[in-house]
């Protein structure tokens, strides 16, 4: 029993080596082209990319012959590996809440995105509310705990939301468990998701002036005592001052627009927009503000704010000079986000370079984290997928992903750890059983609880 | 450029919309149900398949359409929608699917259905020529019926599955079948250990809230009571029949039973939402005992459900292949693999996506399962006479043979791929207009100034 | 009804009990915990305190004399965390908790006690609310002595607990009691300030969508609001020093009574069953700089829970509420194979966490009933921990994971009087507890009650005479 567990365990601890060389594949690069060679990784890091890098006779080598290697996909917007709900949904303003304090490392959502080519994803609060809870970017590091999962260094996030989302819990709808009508909670238009917006960062600029005033008094050698810290409020200071990004849900033009205006009247960037799936329609409004647009392929119709969307929004938004990129939003939609690349070539006629950008660099841009991930490059984390064929089709599959130069999935080993799993289960089942039946047989006894 | 292109698609499809006679020239042929022909001429008139050969005269003042270096395949058939029901999923209003009342196999998909809705030229442009449109979703839990939108009500028999065309000016033009399937929504043992790991899959209908409450003894009786139930039903049907037959004094028509004398003829098909293996194995001792044809819906459990269904002969439509596993253990590509594994048991099987915002992503869902094993022309088959044989209608679709309707798309490649053009696509001989909300969408706003 | 029968019936049993200042316990096997067994030895105890032990000790001639011969003394038990004593906590919360130990499954916690006042009818609209937040709540203030599990943890060999408020995000602070039926709720408390009771019920209180329920709705929520709290007590702590200092010309602090229990509590409980949540709380409680105790710790018996307690030298209280599988199951459930294998091993977390030297107590979770506490242990002694373990994980560790090991915990000269006289080894299944002194009070446990018809937990097929 105990060589089972023994043997679970080192088939689930990665394949990790100092030096690795992925040899004869076809390299999207995504920044410099298609290269076919090899790929050398020391240290975690991409030592060398070249048609032939000369490889070192102690590295690990992995034969991708035949093989397409392109940079671990960037899913710009996900909820997964949360514990206990991603929507602080009970107030306009959710600020206060912060997605690393409930990272759960063994949501099993992150080796399937793992498997799905995915090495980075930005994990988000919910659309529930105008000012939504604080973000964090994880690497799909399967195994280790949630501090291991964090990308470290990655620019932290605050959510907010327009439109249909935040104003719902304005617009209850059934009964609450005792039969009486929800309380609506502010607000229930876009004019009042506006105002909470503009609420909130009036009250932080007023909170900013009371710490630098404490500040001054500080530096002048007077002890006052501090302002309270207002947890809710240092977020968006921090947005004020540049040092957190605003990753806000909207899907209508006009609501977009807003938001455009927001910023610029309190003089914040937008990361930014999440979905933005009208984005198409102010793409010139977009692109002069700088702000990034994160966007599904082709999803629509599933609410009334969807249906102008359309699949040429990431095509018009990069003509238009937008940094754009192709986001999940989903467990499941999240496995195949290279599928999701090729059908922005297929609408709007992107090149394949700009396709993939769309999930690999331009999401690192989007995210801060564009120095360390998002192409293949020299310097940069080793952080890639390996597809059996082509990989911008619905018809190849990976078989190997890896991050920081380490292998986090494989294709045979994953089939045959699911084997083994369902082995154990089937044997820890039998043992319980067995328990059950012995405790039967003993003495008549009383159910405990 | 390529938009150029769809344009002068438009114009030609507007000056020959009512021509349905015309001749295909030069172009590789893929039947399906026959080996590829090359270089072959395809004869239309009046809307139906006149002649495939190599050399065709053309018939005087004929248009000819020249097909040089393009393909010409079947146009394909996804065999669970609810296309022309819904429009929005999330607005009430705009929702047709999902009526009130436990027995209701009288109610009739096809007389419900818009053919103005936006979805049909959306999925259309994408070589879907005809779609199976059910009255009920029998994936979303609660399968429609009262489940679904707050009713205690628990449904069965939400109504009949119409098979149609996705173009036409009228349901009655658009009808290929309009009772293709009687859709019964199986009943199902709830998952007992709520909370815990295992996820909960909802599809089909679980058993009636207060089962879950009292336990799994209780959920079972509550469950066989349904299945009495709905065999009461078959068993009313039947002696309505029989009544009918005699033509007694007294006999009064009953809508309802009216509706279920082609399925107990065995001239329709029950469609049965089933997914776990247990629900699938009473579904089929369902089907002997009441002598009826059925076609399983979506089910999960192929691998362990497979022999019954191939020594029964009982065809299956399969949901999303690309989603997700059900249990937490599962292999991470179990559902990837589902079509291989029903081919290779040789269960004849269909591609369905359950769902309106994904119709148009059928053919990758199929890539998907070719890339996890099943045969490319298996993948195919599926999409295309598969379905034509489950809802009887392979003498009108499904393939390129003469007497069939001219259901044909013409491309510059494989239909599998995402990048494949489609160049020309016809439904009853008619060319339909490669446009829709969306395509205009990207004209008006590419051409914002 | 029929409980209460049986409740009334105990608490006869009880009250019938001696009051002798001066006992010896003669001839007897001594476990005194934290030092040698004395195969035959002498416990004198006097005035509610153990005056004496040893094996040349001669009983006072005062002294009620009770013949030891083949019985053994412990330290009376001691319930780590528990809601013993605050009425109304019903151990059937637990119910149904344990069956499962998935993903999602929520926290171990004792069952609540209506200690808290009824909640606010507005929804909190945020941290300044201070909601579902009682921890100005002393346990030590809450007592019942009438509450009939204090009698049922008796007869099991339970002389002290360590009472919490459990309800709401700060539910309160908890009192150390010993288990007697004293006429005044006063004369139980051993110590109070035992620490805030802090319980994180992860959306449990349906926040998500908005609309109704208030802040906060999330765990992130949760989590953010206690940070906020120590924040705002720091604050608040500061500003009314200054006030105190100089009130004139200063605005006066407004008086949070929330910021007050907070700053009261020397140490905090918070929930941790996964090994995500362990870590969590672990790095949490560092955060907060609040000494900490986990408690739960249902995947206690994972190699990486291990070594992080380790590394924290954090204390933690075991759950003896060993997750069970599912009554009356689906035939098709489709359980995880992390839910089996904890429900395998959770049982064998105690003598992981002995092995690695973390200090770890176990505690009842809801479990109120002799046989089930005693079968409790016995599975996590199957499991590898030995039984003078067992016996000081529900004795000396627990006083001493408290800070009152100087006067509970263990049969040592000066120490409180609480002892358990048994007839074989505790946690044996025969074992029968022959009595129990609680603060030097005689209690004889009342003959197994025979079902008188099926109450809870009472099925007419149990024979008394089993034992």
């Amino acid at each position: 029993m105990k060589k089972i567990v023994f043997a679970a365990m080192i088939a689930l601890a990665p394949l990790s080596a100092q030096t690795v060389a992925i040899r004869n594949a076809t390299i999207l690069t995504v920044t410099k082209g298609t290269i076919k060679g090899d790929i050398l990784i020391r240290d975690g890091k991409i030592a060398e990319v070249g048609e032939k890098v000369l490889i070192p006779g102690d590295a690990a080598i992995i034969d991708a012959t035949g093989q397409y290697v392109i940079p671990g996909l960037i899913d710009c917007h996900s909820h997964i590996a949360v514990d206990g709900g991603v929507n602080e949904g009970s107030i306009s303003d959710s600020s206060i809440t912060n997605i690393k304090d409930v990272i759960d490392p063994e949501d099993i959502a992150i080796y399937r995105a793992l498997a799905g080519g995915v090495t980075t994803a930005h994990i988000l609060h919910g659309s529930a509310n105008s000012v939504g809870g604080q973000t964090i970017t994880l690497k799909m590091r399967w195994g280790k705990d949630a501090q291991g999962l964090i990308f470290e260094g990655a620019a932290p996030g605050l959510k907010f939301a327009l439109g249909e989302n935040p104003k719902r819990s304005g617009n209850p709808t059934g009964r609450t468990a005792t039969g009486a009508a929800p309380a609506a909670r502010y607000p229930a238009t876009r004019m009042g998701v506006e105002d909470v917006i503009r609420e909130s960062f009036t009250e932080a600029k007023a909170y900013q002036a009371e710490w630098s005033e404490y500040r001054a008094k500080v530096a002048r050698g007077e002890s006052p005592i501090p302002p309270r810290r207002d947890l809710r409020l240092d977020p968006l200071v921090e947005i004020l001052e540049g040092t957190r990004m605003v990753h806000c849900h909207g899907y209508r033009a006009d609501e977009l627009l807003m938001m455009l205006h927001v910023s610029e009247d309190f003089g914040f960037k937008i990361s930014v927009f999440v979905h933005g799936l009208e984005g198409y329609k102010i793409a010139k409004e977009i692109a002069a503000r700088g702000a990034g647009v994160t966007t599904f392929s082709d999803w629509w119709a599933y609410k009334v704010e969807a249906m102008d969307a359309i699949p040429y929004n990431a095509a018009i938004l990069q003509k238009a000079g937008v940094l754009v990129s192709l986001n999940s939003d989903d467990a499941e939609l999240m496995r195949h986000l290279n599928i999701e690349a090729a059908k922005v070539m297929k609408y709007g006629g992107l090149s394949e370079s700009e396709a993939l950008a769309m999930v690999t660099i331009n999401p690192a841009k989007q995210l801060r984290i564009d120095r360390r991930v998002g192409s293949i490059e020299a310097g940069k984390d080793a952080d890639l997928a390996i597809y059996d064929k082509y990989p911008l089709s619905a018809s190849a599959k990976t078989v190997k992903v890896l991050i920081d130069g380490t292998v986090y999935f494989d294709r045979e080993k994953a089939l045959s750890e699911a084997a083994a799993k369902q082995t154990e289960r089937q044997r820890l089942i039998e043992k319980e059983k067995q328990n059950q039946q012995q405790n039967r047989q003993q003495p008549a006894r009383r159910p405990s609880a | 450029m390529k938009l150029l292109g769809l344009l002068m698609g438009c114009a030609l499809a507007a000056g020959a919309a009512s021509n349905d006679t015309f001749l295909i020239r030069d172009a590789d042929v893929y039947p399906v149900t026959g080996p590829v022909m090359k270089g072959v001429s395809v004869l239309v008139q009046d809307g139906k398949i006149a002649d495939i050969a190599p050399k065709i005269v053309a018939p005087k003042g004929i248009r000819v359409v020249d097909a040089k270096g393009l393909r010409v395949y079947p146009g394909m058939i996804d065999s669970a929608t609810e296309l022309g029901l819904q429009e929005i999923e999330l607005v009430r209003e705009t929702e047709d699917t999902g009526e009130l009342g436990e027995f209701m196999p009288q109610l009739r998909a096809l007389s419900a259905v818009n053919p103005a809705s936006e979805h049909f030229p959306v999925v259309r442009v994408n070589g879907i020529t005809s779609v199976m449109t059910f009255p009920s979703s029998g994936s979303t839990g609660g399968g429609g019926g009262g489940g679904r939108f707050g009713g205690t009500e628990r449904q069965f028999i939400s109504g009949q599955a119409a098979l149609i065309h996705t173009d036409g000016w009228t349901w009655d033009d658009m009808a290929i079948k309009p009772g293709a399937a009687v859709h019964l929504i199986f009943p199902a043992m709830p998952r007992a250990g709520r909370g815990g790991a295992a996820a909960i899959e909802t599809t089909p209908t679980e058993v009636a809230g207060s089962a879950a409450a009292t336990g799994v003894t209780a959920a079972k009786r509550t469950y066989d009571e349904q299945i009495a139930k709905v065999n009461q039903f078959f068993d009313d049907a039947r002696n309505y029949q029989k009544a009918k037959a005699a033509d007694l004094p007294g006999f009064r028509r009953n809508l309802k039973f009216e509706a279920m004398i082609p399925v107990l003829d065995g001239k329709v098909p029950v469609a049965i939402s089933a997914s776990r293996a247990s629900a699938i194995h009473d579904a089929v001792q369902f089907a002997d005992k009441q002598r009826v044809k059925i076609v399983i819906l979506q089910p999960r459990d192929v691998a362990k459900a497979a022999p019954e269904l191939k020594a029964k002969d009982i065809p299956i439509v399969l949901g999303r292949v690309l989603a997700l596993p059900e249990n937490e253990d599962d292999a991470y590509d179990a559902p990837h693999t589902l079509a291989a594994e029903a081919y290779k048991v040789g269960v004849k099987f269909a591609f369905g996506t359950f769902g309106n915002e994904f119709v148009r992503n059928l053919p990758y869902e199929a890539a998907a399962a070719v890339a996890f094993g099943l045969p490319y022309d298996e993948a195919l088959k599926a999409l295309t006479i598969n379905p034509a044989q489950i809802w009887g209608v392979a003498d009108q679709i499904g393939s390129i043979e003469k007497g069939k309707w001219a259901d044909l798309t013409v491309t510059n490649g494989d239909p599998l791929e995402i990048q494949t053009e489609y160049k020309h696509i016809y439904i009853k001989g008619r060319e339909v207009e490669l446009t829709n909300r969306q395509t205009e969408l990207y004209r008006k706003y590419s051409n914002r100034p | 009804m029929n409980k209460l029968t049986t409740a009334l019936l105990l608490f006869c049993a009880c009250a019938a009990a001696q009051t002798h200042t001066a006992v010896a316990i003669r001839n007897a096997k001594i476990v005194p915990v934290g030092g040698p067994v004395l195969s035959k030895g002498t416990v004198v105890i006097r005035d509610g305190l153990i005056v004496d032990v040893g094996e040349n000790v001669q009983a006072p001639p005062d002294a009620a004399v009770v013949e030891g011969e083949g019985m053994t003394v412990y330290p009376g038990l001691i319930d780590a965390l528990s809601t013993w004593g605050i009425p109304g906590a019903a151990a059937a919360a637990a119910g149904g908790r344990g069956a499962t130990a998935g993903r999602g499954a929520t926290p171990a916690t004792p069952a609540p006690a209506p200690a808290a006042p009824a909640a606010a009818t507005t929804p909190s609209r945020g941290p300044e609310d201070r909601p579902q937040t009682t921890s100005w709540l002393n346990a030590a203030d809450e007592l019942s002595p009438t509450d009939p599990r204090i009698a049922t943890a008796r007869a099991a060999g339970f002389t002290s607990a360590v009472v919490f408020p459990t309800r709401g995000i700060f539910a309160g602070q908890g009192a150390i009691i010993d288990l007697l039926s004293a006429e005044r709720p006063g004369a139980m408390v051993v110590a109070q300030g035992a620490g805030q009771y802090i319980s994180l019920t992860a959306g449990g209180r349906g926040g998500g969508g908005g609309g109704g329920g208030g802040f906060p709705g999330s765990l992130m929520g949760e989590i953010a609001y206690v940070r906020q709290v120590y924040l705002d007590a720091q604050h608040y702590a500061l500003v009314k020093e200054a006030y105190a200092r100089s009130p004139r010309g200063m605005a006066r602090p407004e008086y949070d009574r929330a910021l007050e229990g907070v700053l009261e509590s020397k140490r905090i409980l918070l929930p941790a069953g996964r090994l995500v949540e362990i870590d969590r709380m672990l790095r949490f409680a560092a955060e907060l700089k609040q000494p900490a105790i986990l408690y739960g710790v249902r995947e206690g018996y994972r190699p990486e829970a291990v070594d992080l307690l380790k590394k924290a030298g954090a204390p933690v209280l075991v759950s003896m509420h060993w997750p069970e599988p599912p009554r009356d199951p689906d035939p098709e459930l489709v359980e995880s194979l992390r839910t089996l294998q904890t429900r395998d091993q959770a049982a064998s977390a105690p003598a992981l966490l002995r092995k690695a030297g973390v200090p770890f107590a176990l505690y009842s979770d809801g479990l109120d009933q002799a046989r089930d506490l005693q079968r409790a242990v016995k599975k996590a002694i199957d499991a590898g921990l030995s039984r003078d373990d067992a016996i000081r994980a529900l004795t000396l560790s627990p006083a001493e994971i408290y800070g009152v090991a100087d006067r509970l915990g263990s049969i040592e000269k000066g120490k409180i009087g609480n002892l358990v006289v048994t007839r074989g080894d505790l946690f044996d299944d025969r074992t029968k507890v022959e009595m129990v002194f609680v603060d030097g009070v005689k209690y004889i446990p009342p003959p197994e009650t025979p079902p008188a018809g099926g109450g809870r937990g009472q099925t007419a097929e149990t024979p008394g005479g089993v034992r």
